[in-house]
């Protein structure tokens, strides 16, 4: 989950409230935000859900405490300026097409509010903006901007293509003077995403008619870097989805207006022939539109569980931010036109809205109710089976385990002297993972006495006897089944105690047989893990189902241990 | 008269006319004490013995008297070094006489504590003056000790009480038995009494014959640890896992079966997770190398929830601005979650059409690629669950994992409104520890969406609720570092330790 930083004081301010430390944090926790802990400088440390994205910094979660409090109600949306500037976008990379942007006039910054935007934009990356693969930040001082650089008009700023070797630019925290290409493989921050623009022929670039200021996703040029001293910001945000990047700027936008910023719009200007589908079109931002979805009355008293009167309804909406007008349907039944913020990214589907309303009205305090429905319960049979040949297992008096399904390939095959695609037990070809955790959990199993052999030889300074046994996963390929896999539940068990030998474990094998009326026959048979001439194939009611036998010395050599070990391992299923 | 050897030997060894503490009797027989009691309580039941009993003070020399006895004590050897300074006429320095008195450490302060009380002269300023007809041969206390040391009783109370004081002695009161052979003992062995023999494995023949009435069994050390038996146990989880499911099924759940190795469709797609959500990625789950794709998935439920996906559900449903291709839904992971086996049941494909209301569990293994350290593993047990049913709310969810927590001890549950993209409205759940009372978090819920259900075909609501089986084994055990509990690398020794769950 992620984390944001939040100096209570700022809080304190945005909010207006002199409630402390403790207050504050059992009213965040009601939002849904949990404190983590404090940081170094004392601010509180926040875990958050990434739906509430506008609560990604300390404007935005003031913004809720307001709204809680009820100092604030229903919708609200930042005045806006027409526009002064233009982004003419003329062929960006067709991987990387959109973009919007904002204006932002009268900031009065100090080093916690420019901390607080810098924090806003990084968590957005991490978020929304998938690493900065959907959607990237940029933030400039509108001061270092000079217009005209495109054909629009007088103030206009240019997202286009560049070569990665022909441009240079003094990006942030440098002193030199770079080509892109550079910067992606010397600058310290522009290594990190270079990822994200390795594969493309030309790179995302955004010029003013000073020249390059902008080389997003990557980085921004140190010549409109923001400071404290900043008054006016030029905010733009390019990516793959249009959406994705006009809601993070409404984000961005309401978090700077909440420090008194005033919004102006800009003019995005797509070309006609520039990738992506707004060719030819202008699109006016930032896109403060509200959006409205119908709620049912009915529907919200069915989730949330209580009567409502329409009074509490309308309430309950204002506290979350929205604004809700009472309305009947078609079919007569009470329905809410509600009207959603465009920094609520969340909101999807009226569902959404009554969780809203729940949250207002406190879930909390709800009281529990057993619903009035019965079902029979039960255990399904392979579940019941397996539990009952566990119990004659104990039983026997095994020591039943709980071993990982995830090996790796050596311990799986080679310390057993077994080969992927030979014809004995434990010989399937396996499930691989890609780019596993460790060499250690590369495979799943395909046999479970790897996995028991693994416990002998780590505990071998615990007391003996140890007969230990377990019930679980074993998986191989096989392409008669719609997933490629055969899974089934193994049957597995080892005696290792000095003078145990083959006659052990038989014992043990039939007594399990004769409980569950199965015919046990052991024909002679050849494993490379067990010794020759004391090895048979266990045939359960004819039919072939594992092996048993008593343990090769080189496998015993190979895991460390001293003393025999007799074993079995068969199919759960030969036993039904 | 047949009786057992022992009961034999205290008869015989008693005396007719006296009573005699039974441990005299049990040292002349060569029996254990304990043995010759119980001797003596069944000749008594038979009316053969007479047992009496009697409280005896005893005083004992302390290790620090017999010292005493065998160099003297302090305040005498002070005494008599002062005489023969000449301390009787003139006060002579105490360091000087502390020496040639061989005293030093403690013993300088206990004769200085006793010197001046019993009258053998005066410590004024480091100077001292001995008294010179104090009588150092008649010392009371010396005296008494030496009369315990040879075993005469000392009768003077006052006096005992202050060796006491001093630590020289010990005194404890005992209960001494005292038995006597009574008429018709004595009638007994003029008659003549044999000792019957011991036995030590009571046989069938002993029980048959009969033969077991009159003989005596060997006694064995009943209070020593014996030999452990190799045991069998059913591991910790699996017995956690079933008390579980008990509960479950106890609530009307019904257990669900699945593939471990699944398509990306039911466990991420089906869920109304984006495709370029940032869990779905190889940071969160093992996707797989081979085999790679899942090799059908049904049609019409594709196409159902790539429409959700894209333009969501519903008149005012809006659907996520990220690409959905049916090859990412098709590829093959290990399970992050059991919720995919209930899309496969929710949707029809695993038991058939469902009809609310509906209840079904799973407790079963999950894989994520998170971290192994003491409190996580890459692989689990996740308990899921879910009631599908017309009309359900909040507080049939509350109501419902109320019902389970309880029956685990953890009450006073605390619903933290939550996010999950599958579930709307969505809760954590904090409960009160039975053991610590710490709030800890025990689980996540929700009543999953629309996306989810109306793709599937589900019309009703469904309520959904999971939690870690080793976070509830963790809360009710305390275990520090779980890799020792699950997996490969468990320690045995810890297995066959922990309690038991019921």
């Amino acid at each position: 989950m992620p984390v944001v930083d939040v100096d209570p004081d700022e809080l304190r301010d945005l909010v207006g409230t002199t409630k402390d430390d403790d207050e504050l944090r059992e009213d965040l926790f009601a939002l849904g935000l949990e404190f983590e802990g404090w940081t170094e400088d004392d601010e509180f440390q926040l875990e958050f859900a990434p739906d509430r994205l506008d609560r990604l910094s300390v404007e935005g979660i003031a913004r809720s405490l307001r709204y809680q409090y009820g100092t604030d109600r229903g919708v609200y949306i930042p005045n806006t300026n027409d526009a002064e500037w233009t982004i003419e976008v003329d062929g960006p990379p067709a991987e990387r097409p959109y973009v919007t942007g904002a204006v932002v006039r009268g900031l009065d910054f100090d080093a916690e509010s420019l901390e607080s935007l810098i924090q806003v934009q990084e968590k957005l990356h991490a978020t929304m903006g998938r690493q900065r693969a959907k959607g990237a930040i940029g933030v400039h001082d509108l001061v270092a901007l000079k217009g005209t650089a495109g054909t629009a008009g007088e103030k206009s700023i240019r997202y286009t293509a560049m070569d990665p070797d022909e441009e240079t630019f003094v990006p942030l925290e440098s002193d030199e003077e770079l080509t892109p290409r550079e910067v992606t493989e010397r600058h310290h921050m522009g290594s990190d995403y270079a990822d994200l623009v390795a594969d493309l022929d030309s790179y995302p670039a955004i010029y003013d008619d000073l020249g390059l200021f902008s080389f997003p996703p990557v980085i921004n040029g140190r010549r409109t870097e923001v400071s404290e001293q900043s008054r006016d910001l030029l905010i733009e945000m390019t990516g793959t989805d249009q959406w994705t990047i006009d809601h993070m700027c409404s984000i961005v936008c309401y978090a700077l207006s909440a420090r008194g910023g005033q919004v102006e719009r800009v003019n995005v200007e797509y070309t006609d022939d520039t990738p992506g589908e707004y060719a030819g079109h202008t699109l006016d931002r930032p896109d403060f539109s509200v959006k409205t979805k119908t709620v049912a009355h009915d529907r919200i008293e069915s989730i949330i569980g209580v009567e409502f009167d329409t009074e509490t309804v309308v309430d309950c909406a204002e506290r979350a931010g929205l604004d809700a007008t009472e309305s009947t349907n078609d079919d007569g039944q009470t329905v809410y036109e509600v009207e959603i913020p465009p920094y609520r990214v969340d909101v999807l589907h009226p569902l959404d809205v009554i969780d809203d309303i729940g949250r207002a009205y406190g879930f909390n305090d709800l009281e529990p109710r057993y619903p009035d429905v019965s079902t029979v319960g039960g255990r399904h049979e392979r579940s019941r089976l397996e539990d009952a040949v566990r119990d004659s297992l104990v039983g026997l008096g095994f020591e039943d385990l709980l071993n990982f399904h995830m090996i790796s390939e050596a311990e799986n095959f080679d310390r057993l002297d077994v080969s992927p695609g030979d014809d004995y037990l434990g010989g399937g070809e396996p499930v691989t993972i890609r780019e596993p955790y460790s060499e250690a959990y590369e495979i799943l199993r395909t046999w479970a006495l790897p996995s028991l052999l693994l416990v002998l030889e780590n505990n071998t300074h615990r007391e003996y006897p140890q007969h230990l046994s377990e019930i679980g996963l074993a998986a191989h390929l096989d392409d008669s089944q719609n997933t490629g896999v055969e899974e089934y539940q193994t049957v597995a068990g080892v005696l290792a105690e000095t003078d145990v030998s083959y006659e052990d474990a038989r014992a043990r094998l039939q007594a399990l047989a004769g409980a569950f009326g199965a015919d046990l026959e052991t024909p002679p048979t050849e494993h490379p893990a067990f010794i020759s001439g004391r090895t048979a194939e266990v045939v359960l009611d004819g039919e072939p189902a594992g092996v048993i036998g008593e343990i090769h010395p080189k496998v015993l050599v190979e895991h460390d241990l001293e003393l025999p070990v007799a074993a079995f391992e068969f199919r759960l299923d030969a036993l039904q | 008269m047949q009786l057992p050897e022992a009961q034999v030997a205290v008869l015989k060894t008693a005396d007719s006319n006296a009573d005699r503490p039974i441990t005299e009797i049990a040292d002349e027989a060569e029996l254990k004490p304990e043995t010759a009691t119980r001797a003596a309580f069944e000749l008594e039941d038979d009316g053969l013995l007479s047992v009496t009993e009697r409280t005896d003070t005893s005083v004992e020399l302390t290790d620090e008297a017999d010292e005493y006895l065998e160099s003297g004590l302090p305040e005498l050897r002070l005494y008599e070094a002062a005489l023969e300074a000449g301390a009787d006429e003139e006060p002579v320095p105490l360091g000087k006489l502390l020496g040639q008195a061989g005293l030093d450490g403690p013993a300088v302060d206990i004769a200085l504590a006793n010197f001046a009380r019993k009258g053998y002269g005066e410590v004024d300023s480091g100077d001292v003056s001995a008294a010179p007809d104090a009588s150092a041969d008649a010392d009371e206390e010396l005296l008494a000790l030496e009369s315990i040391a040879a075993g005469e009783p000392v009768d003077d109370e006052n006096l005992l009480d202050q060796l006491d004081r001093r630590g020289l002695v010990e005194r404890s009161d005992s209960t001494i038995r005292l038995v006597q052979v009574t008429g018709d003992g004595v009638t007994a062995l003029m008659e003549g009494v044999e000792a019957a023999e011991t036995v030590d494995r009571l046989t069938p023949e002993l029980i048959t014959s009969g033969e077991w009435e009159s003989v005596e069994f060997t006694e064995y050390n009943v209070e020593a640890e014996a030999e452990k038996p190799p045991q069998g146990k059913e591991h910790i989880l699996r017995q956690t896992a079933n008390r579980v499911k008990d509960v479950l099924v106890g609530m009307g759940f019904k257990e669900m079966e699945g593939p471990h190795v699944d398509a990306q469709f039911w466990i991420n797609d089906c869920l109304f997770m984006p495709q370029d959500h940032p869990a779905r990625t190889h940071w969160d789950q093992f996707d797989l190398e081979s085999p790679d794709k899942i090799k059908y998935l049904p049609e019409d439920l594709v196409a159902n929830v790539r429409s959700a996906h894209l333009e969501g559900v519903g008149e005012d449903g809006e659907g996520y601005h990220s690409p959905w291709e049916e090859a990412v839904a098709k590829s093959l992971d290990l399970r992050g979650h059991t919720t995919s086996l209930s899309m496969r049941h929710l949707s029809g494909h695993a038991t058939g059409d469902l009809e609310p209301p509906e209840r079904y569990f799973s407790v079963e293994k999950v894989y994520r690629n998170d971290t192994l350290d003491p409190t996580h593993l890459l692989e689990f047990f996740q308990i899921e669950g879910w009631v599908l049913a017309e009309d359900l709310s909040a507080r049939d969810l509350m109501g419902t994992f109320t019902e389970f927590y309880e029956q685990f001890g953890i009450t006073d549950l605390d619903f933290k409104p939550h996010y999950n993209p599958y579930t709307e409205p969505s809760f954590e759940l904090f409960g009160t520890h039975p053991e610590t009372g710490e709030v800890v978090e025990v689980g996540n819920s929700g009543i999953f969406r629309d996306e989810v259900c109306r793709p599937l075909g589900v019309e009703a609501d469904v309520m959904a609720w999971g939690l870690s089986l080793e976070r509830l084994l963790m809360l009710m055990y305390g275990f520090e570092d779980i890799r020792d509990v699950h997996g490969t690398l468990c320690d045995l020794e810890l297995l066959r330790d922990v309690e038991v769950v019921y």
